[in-house]
């Protein structure tokens, strides 16, 4: 039993020392998570995006403290959020004190400049994955072309994405047009 | 108006800081500037301002980062532990009493609706949020390059994400090596 907890700090160490570009950024580690350890299904996960982006507090740690309670319960919740954070505090403390020298040095600009590119890509993989893993259906394809245009046009709360979208589940759902 | 820097007051401000924030780690600056600047003035505008611009191009969580350089700065290793605890601690809270209940009810049809049609309300957000950051990191021909890279090594499911990070790492290295050469060389 002991083992689960050590395998989820190991693996939520890991996306706190890997994991880069803020919000979302921690997603597609723990899709990586998911498809080898099946601690959670992906679908869980996306339950867990939700919830974890309507709610108060940073995302990244609202998801690693949903991913660590479904695999482990409160202690596994836990585990998750300490081992995330973890390279945060050791990272950040050694910058803090050479932080003139890191903001001008050549080479940390450089693979800033590569970090970000990379975090966006495998963001943007795990949508990609999502659209063909999840069970979309005609209707829901249509309904997901229907949102990103208007996000496209103009912003809106997370709520409105959520909100709009959970509404049209439980009507679809109902009306017998998907089998879920 | 100045509030003696103490463990307990670090935390209980940014344990008020996580229960406002919402909607990723973008906001906390704002939230920041608000609590410890403008009201507290604990800190400059300018200088948090400054510990968010790094915390975004350091790994980790952004607000988690920002936390730590702001509690360390305010009262060292232990304000960093005040801050950092503080801003997690709603978050926590809130999330196992949610997880507990969510796992509780998934067995009802209308819940399973519900989740099929938020499903594609969270892939809206993810490709949204890839459009925000894209806007921002996607600058010339290098940048355009890595992603290019880095989408197709994701989506061809061989690599996991750390060794993907861990490449790009090393191309920003080798890239920077060269350019150096080359200027030296002119």
């Amino acid at each position: 039993m002991i083992k689960i907890y050590l395998q989820l700090f190991i693996q939520f160490f890991g996306i706190g020392v890997f994991s880069f570009g803020g919000g979302y950024a921690t997603l597609p580690f723990l899709y990586d998570i998911a498809e080898k350890f099946h601690w959670y299904s992906i679908n869980q996960l996306t339950d867990m995006l939700a919830v974890s982006s309507v709610t108060p507090g940073p995302v990244g740690v609202n998801m690693a403290t949903y991913a660590g309670f479904t695999t482990a319960g409160f202690l596994g919740a836990f585990t998750a959020t300490f081992a995330i954070m973890l390279p945060s505090f050791i990272i950040v403390s050694a910058v803090f004190k050479i932080l003139d020298k890191f903001k001008s040095n050549l080479y940390v600009q450089s693979v800033v400049k590569s970090l970000k590119p990379a975090g966006c890509a495998l963001l943007a993989a795990v949508g990609i994955k999502l659209i063909f893993t999840s069970n979309l259906h005609l209707i829901g394809t249509l309904l997901l072309i229907t949102f990103l245009i208007s996000g496209f046009i103009k912003k809106h709360d997370p709520i409105f994405y959520l909100g709009g979208s959970a509404i049209a589940g439980l009507i679809i759902g109902h009306l017998r047009w998907i089998g879920v | 108006m100045s509030m003696e820097k103490s463990f307990f007051s670090i935390f209980k401000t940014f344990f008020k800081i996580g229960t406002l924030l919402l909607g990723g780690g973008y906001v906390i600056l704002p939230l920041l500037t608000s609590e410890l600047a403008d009201k507290k003035g604990w800190l400059t505008a300018d200088e948090l301002c400054e510990y968010y611009a790094i915390s975004t191009s350091l790994p980790g969580i952004v607000a988690a980062n920002t936390a730590i350089f702001t509690g360390r700065k305010l009262l060292g290793t232990k304000g960093a532990i005040a801050a950092i605890t503080g801003v997690t601690f709603p978050a926590f809270i809130i999330i196992t009493l949610i997880a507990s209940f969510l796992n509780e009810i998934v067995h009802f049809k209308s819940v399973n609706y519900i989740f099929w049609g938020v499903g594609i309300g969270v892939i809206t957000l993810l490709f949204l949020a890839v459009k925000e950051m894209w806007e921002k990191c996607i600058v010339d021909k290098y940048s355009a390059f890595i992603f290019a890279g880095c989408l197709l090594l994701a989506l061809s499911g061989k690599l996991s994400p750390a060794v993907i990070i861990i490449l790009a790492v090393i191309v920003g290295l080798v890239y920077q090596f060269v350019q150096n050469k080359r200027i030296k060389n002119d």
